[in-house]
């Protein structure tokens, strides 16, 4: 027997999709964009009593070694999976396989949703990834898709398996500490650009008011759109490996901060960072607390510094061969440059 | 950087060749991706990082160290400007053992002035914000414009 991924995945795919007369697995192609996980996007080819039919899917698998390691794709499945059938634009996540005997490591099947990802980095003449209409159009739909996202009854939805974090600052204390341990198990010299705004974070935890599910990566790069000028619209939400329990805010402040906006002022280049809180004050009823936001602002390039200390290590460590791990030491310094602006140390200093 | 260049060159290879090989089509194209694994690998014992960077970042953190230990001796904080002396004081010769060492006792720096009023630790603090804003202008001038962009897209 052939033992092609494509074959492996047709395997896989015959048992649980029924009953079809042949099942074929075809165009399948690694994806360039998700720097963590491993992609693939597929065909799927059904013949029922002489009708053919094809849908598309996605398979997302554990990596041997990556950015957010160690590796657990069950709690983001169960996350999608509970989500199937929730007006947010989630895509449908069906099957989850852990026995390696399939692909060698565990990994999940979801339905491919229509549209492009634009990615948050300018073109080469210096543009933005959206154009100034599809941005009018985008920036309210992506702020009730946020305000949507935190309004699920996470307790309702059985996703309490997350793990709620206690009223007060315990939502705050988790995450930084959470992101702390990811800097400390890299293993590596931490830039006291990040020591400084570590100490920072956990001298200024804010309260949170309420628990929400945060998608812990609600930011352009990470969704599906289709491009129609002023009918631009959001039609799906990616990535969803950092989901957890928290404070809503945070996914606002990771959505605004200073990582996504491509060398521009636009919040995930889209529109002002005041303006995007304003469109989701309005969207959810929340009020904005921009002392919160500010905190989760440097708990994102924190985060972010965090995962590309891992990726180094990984790649360091020869545990992966995707040179992309090894960019990360290029980009570490932008990085402690933007912490540096966010923790007010070049006004401190004089500088620019 | 945080990988050392033999690592570096070592994973260049690994991805050309695991990677990038099997996909490579024409007999031409995959002689001369050989012949840039074949300049790699003869590379990578010859190399290492510039001493003269590693000196910069050195004389940048031993100064504002120095400044700190000063302004927290004058502040009356003895005890933390003693830890931050010793550390500084530890730091081996050779270059660029001598810069992360140097690195290190200032972050143990930002940690002393935790337990420093702050009026006391204002000084120090600005001495060592300074050094962080010089590093990190410093390093972003080392790099070149990303290609994050292309490497996303494919």
């Amino acid at each position: 027997m052939s033992d092609t991924l494509e074959d492996r995945l047709a395997r896989f795919l015959s048992a649980r999709l029924g009953d079809a007369d042949t099942l074929r697995v075809v165009r399948l192609e690694r994806s360039t964009e998700g720097f963590s996980q491993e992609t693939f996007r597929f065909d799927v080819e059904l013949v029922r009593g002489g009708a053919r039919e094809v849908r598309s899917y996605v398979a997302k698998r554990e990596p041997p070694a990556g950015l957010l390691e160690p590796y657990d794709l069950e709690p983001e499945f169960r996350v999608l999976h509970a989500l199937s059938d929730d007006p947010l634009p989630s895509p449908p996540t069906p099957f989850f396989e852990r026995d390696p005997a399939v692909l060698e490591r565990p990994f999940y099947v979801m339905e491919c949703l229509p549209g492009e990802v634009p990615v948050p980095a300018p073109s080469a003449d210096g543009s933005g990834p959206l154009s100034d209409a599809e941005r009018r159009a985008l920036a309210p739909e992506i702020a009730r898709a946020l305000a949507r996202l935190h309004a699920i009854d996470w307790k309702a939805a059985g996703l309490g398996f997350l793990g709620a974090p206690a009223p007060g600052t315990d939502a705050a204390r988790r995450e930084v500490e959470r992101w702390a341990e990811r800097v400390r198990r890299a293993d590596l010299p931490a830039p006291p650009v990040l020591a400084e705004a570590l100490l920072w974070l956990r001298s200024h935890l804010p309260s949170a008011d309420e628990v929400t599910l945060v998608h812990g990566d609600f930011r352009i790069g990470n969704w599906l759109i289709e491009r129609a000028g002023e009918g631009t619209r959001l039609t799906g939400l990616l990535d969803w490996e950092m989901v957890h329990l928290g404070d809503p805010l945070e996914d606002l402040a990771w959505c605004s901060c200073l990582l996504w906006r491509a060398g521009g002022p636009n919040a995930s280049c889209l529109v002002p960072p005041e303006e995007l809180a304003t469109l989701y004050a309005e969207a959810s009823g929340r009020k904005v607390d921009p002392a919160r936001v500010h905190f989760y602002e440097v708990l994102a390039l924190v985060k972010m510094s965090a995962i590309m200390l891992t990726g180094i290590r990984a790649f360091r460590d020869g545990r992966t061969s995707d040179l992309r791990m090894a960019i990360f030491d290029h980009q570490l310094p932008f990085l402690m440059a933007g912490l540096a602006m966010l923790r007010g140390h070049f006004a401190a200093a004089g500088g620019s | 950087m945080l990988i050392p260049p033999e690592a570096l060159i070592d994973g260049c290879m690994r991805t050309l060749l695991e990677s990038v090989l099997p996909d490579v089509g024409s007999r031409f194209a995959r002689g001369q991706l050989y012949a840039v694994a074949d300049v790699l690998r003869n590379l990578r014992d010859r190399v290492e990082p510039k001493a003269s960077l590693a000196e910069a970042e050195s004389k940048s953190a031993a100064d504002a160290l120095a400044a700190a230990i000063a302004a927290l001796s004058e502040a009356g904080a003895g005890e933390a400007a003693a830890r931050l002396r010793s550390a500084a004081a530890a730091a081996p010769a050779s270059a660029v053992a001598r810069a992360a060492a140097l690195e290190s006792a200032v972050t143990l720096a930002f940690e002393a002035l935790e337990a420093v009023p702050p009026a006391a630790g204002e000084a120090a603090r600005r001495a060592l914000v300074a050094h962080l804003v010089q590093q990190t202008l410093r390093d972003v001038a080392q790099l070149k414009p990303s290609l994050l962009n292309e490497i996303s897209k494919g």
